[in-house]
């Protein structure tokens, strides 16, 4: 079977750039994945991204995005869209991103071939913890959207009867 | 009449590396270095519990998640005077090791590589010529020609298709770019074989860790990886013969394909010896502790003056007055409340924004110093203060990079040599080729205590009433890092983190002396004021680490880094 990886993308202590780790813990938490998929928060790896996309033939990134709307939308992204732009020069080595590890990937004839990020436009990614009203508010579109991608990817997750309590650390 | 040239990314929201330069004739004459993001996520720890610190501080930054949670766990059990048990620290060690191995690959080819290596020009290339250069360097069986005309066709039908891809943003065809065509394609067959080896290490992580990045296994008192030599669930022999493979693996291309890379790369340009030196002030604390207290070390931390290796100083334990004492951080430059010169313990996070001034506040980052001095943090640091201090392995190594370099540019080269730009790139290869061998070392004490029949992994924490303080430092794949911690009453009272980058992208101070990126870019050539690409490759050889704190997904694929010249 197709291994699939659901990754949640963002920095828990800078508001709600903490979206992408939210995200994963509550699907975690209300829903069971077959085992060829995993779910993981990555935090904010820059090119630490290689290892978790080599070998995948799909990935699902749950993020923060920067686009034109209302905090709370969502955005949702495809691999030619993804990389539709070049990357920018490099002054620090956390400046590559997602875009850096997809194409270094390639370059090695690897990497996912079905990509989807889901995004979210923050409020504030300013420093503190917790997700803003709007941001918050959409968490059941995400969900949604990644029942709908695994379904289609053929790697169908199954609601829990009974949800565990998702592990929101930072926030206790 | 001089220009000033801007370097300033503004990627993802907020917060970065600024670095403005005066050039003058085609040189550097003044320089600044400004963090740009508001570091102040130390107050998030006010109030918690100590033993839940290391889980916040490794969110401080993405891609060096590791070095904070164990420079905080360090930090807390010095406050309680603890000890830990040896699996501890040696199990902590190996995945210090890791992350070191992995962080140097990923700089030098992913991250500063492109900065001297022309992409395009390896479609010059003569496989065989190349094949012979390789043999010639090292003895890695991954360089024969077949395997280097892919690597060749593999980047034509690239650049063919018109797209670079990952190598977009190169500076193809810029004046300072001289290396041969063949060592170019050399270099681009390696970039491909170092994502496989980086790749290999971060499991090593990953095992003991639990998950990378963001390590799981680590606790105040030691750390949770339950011992059991017969359990598939806990730390067994499978899985540490797993981890001496993949270590065995990861040492044979550091030592026979990174280390001769760079050591190549540096000697055909010689002509850059003499640039980037700057603060020729030394730090680096020791690491890898061999006993429950932290007392003995392999790595050796300590400090050198004036590019002076006859006055190596060391710092020995963790306890160790010398570094406990001597560190303050200045603010009279950066953006904080006053003009003070704290003691990290007493450090104060409040902000003061005004807008970039040359002569008055201009970063974020606050100035650390030791003594009052400006000091170097990184592999240069650890090498030569390894080779002051005699250091075997670490003399081994340099001593070995000097010749091998020497041979290719046809001349003695001397340890002087490494105060430079390029110094701090053979400097990373030579302390990444030292770990490889420590590795091995480690991994066998690993094994032979857990043979001995011993199987602890954590003393409890008890925290007394009244207020504790103390110092935990990690010397980081970027240099020193320390983490500074007030306890009172079980609870946090302050926590301050002086990181590598801190220490080396600091500005100016109280006394007006620069810090080591602005010092070093004193000189620096600049031919092509548009095109500052021998600005960047000073500032990356200290592989800067300011810019991590958030990752959003840029939907418009904005210009998000400028290059503005006034």
């Amino acid at each position: 079977m197709h291994r699939v990886a659901i990754l949640g993308l963002g920095n828990v202590l800078m508001g709600d750039d903490a979206l992408g780790p939210y995200a994963v813990r509550l699907f975690e938490a209300e829903y069971h994945v077959p085992d060829s998929a995993t779910v993981q928060d990555l935090g904010t790896p820059g090119l630490d991204l290689v290892p978790h996309l080599a070998d995948v033939h799909a990935v699902i990134l749950l993020d923060t995005v920067r686009s034109a709307g209302t905090a709370g939308e969502l955005r949702l992204y495809r691999r030619d869209e993804i990389l539709e732009h070049p990357p920018q020069p490099r002054v620090s080595p956390h400046d590559p991103g997602l875009k850096e590890a997809l194409l270094a990937l390639a370059f090695s004839g690897q990497g996912p071939r079905e990509v989807l990020l889901i995004g979210v436009i923050p409020q504030s990614t300013a420093q503190g913890i917790g997700l803003s009203a709007p941001v918050a508010a959409a968490l059941p579109a995400v969900q949604a959207e990644i029942v709908r991608e695994l379904e289609r990817l053929g790697c169908p997750a199954t609601r829990r009867a009974v949800p565990s309590s998702p592990d929101i650390w930072w926030e206790r | 009449m001089s220009k000033r040239i801007v370097i300033d990314p503004i990627t993802r929201i907020e917060g970065h590396l600024r670095i403005d330069v005066e050039v003058e004739g085609g040189k550097v004459r003044d320089a600044w270095a400004s963090g740009q993001m508001w570091r102040g996520i130390e107050l998030i720890l006010l109030g918690r519990d100590p033993r839940d610190a290391w889980l916040f501080t490794q969110r401080f930054c993405g891609v060096c998640t590791t070095v904070h949670a164990i420079a905080s766990v360090r930090a807390v059990e010095n406050a309680l005077g603890m000890e830990i048990p040896l699996n501890a620290q040696l199990i902590r060690n190996l995945i210090v090791i890791a992350h070191a191995m992995h962080d140097h690959i990923v700089h030098f080819y992913h991250l500063s590589a492109l900065d001297w290596v022309d992409v395009v020009s390896a479609l010059q290339a003569d496989t065989a010529k190349t094949a012979a250069l390789a043999e010639s360097l090292s003895p890695w069986p991954h360089n024969n020609r077949l395997q280097l005309e892919q690597v060749k066709s593999k980047l034509a039908s690239f650049v063919a298709g018109g797209q670079l891809g990952i190598f977009t943003n190169g500076d193809w065809g810029h004046p300072a770019m001289k290396l041969p065509p063949e060592v170019n394609l050399l270099a681009v067959n390696h970039y491909l074989q170092a994502l496989e080896y980086q790749r290999k290490v971060n499991q090593v992580v990953a095992i003991l860790g639990s998950k990378t990045p963001n390590i799981q296994n680590v606790a105040v008192g030691g750390v949770a990886n339950a011992i059991n030599l017969d359990n598939q669930s806990t730390l067994n022999m499978e899985k540490l013969y797993k981890i001496k493979d993949i270590l065995d693996e990861i040492g044979a291309f550091v030592q026979q394909v990174y280390l001769p890379d760079v050591c190549a790369v540096g000697a055909l340009y010689a002509d850059w010896l003499p640039y980037g030196p700057g603060v020729k002030n030394y730090l680096a604390v020791p690491d890898l502790p061999l006993d429950t207290k932290g007392t003995q070390f392999d790595l050796p931390g300590g400090t050198i003056f004036d590019g002076d290796l006859g006055n190596a100083k060391a710092i020995s334990s963790f306890q160790d007055p010398y570094f406990k004492e001597n560190v303050t951080e200045n603010v009279t430059h950066a953006w904080y409340e006053g003009s003070g010169t704290l003691h990290p313990w007493d450090g104060e996070t409040k902000p003061h924004y005004t807008e970039f001034q040359d002569d008055g506040k201009y970063s974020w980052v606050k100035a650390p110093r030791f003594q009052g001095k400006p000091m170097q943090v990184g592999p240069l640091s650890q090498v030569l203060v390894g080779y002051a201090l005699g250091h075997e392995p670490t003399r081994k190594w340099a001593n070995h990079a000097l010749d091998t370099a020497g041979a290719v540019a046809k001349t003695k080269l001397s340890p002087a040599v490494l105060h430079s730009t390029l110094g701090r790139h053979l400097a990373r290869a030579v302390r990444t080729a030292v770990i490889c061998d420590l590795a091995q070392k480690h991994w066998e004490l690993l094994v032979g205590n857990i043979a001995k029949g011993d199987t602890a992994i954590y003393n409890e924490p008890v925290f007394p009433k009244g207020e504790q303080r103390g110092f935990g430092f990690h010397e980081a794949p970027r240099g020193t890092l320390s983490h500074w911690v007030v306890i009172r009453d079980g609870k946090i009272a302050n926590y301050q983190a002086v990181v590598p980058t801190t220490w080396n992208a600091g500005p100016r101070d109280d006394k007006g002396q620069k810090g080591p990126y602005e010092a070093s870019l004193i000189g620096n050539p600049v031919a092509d004021p548009e095109r500052p690409l021998e600005v960047l490759r000073t500032i990356h050889s200290f592989d800067p680490c300011l810019a991590c704190a958030i990752h959003t997904f840029d939907a418009e694929g904005k210009e998000i880094s400028t290059v503005r010249t006034l």
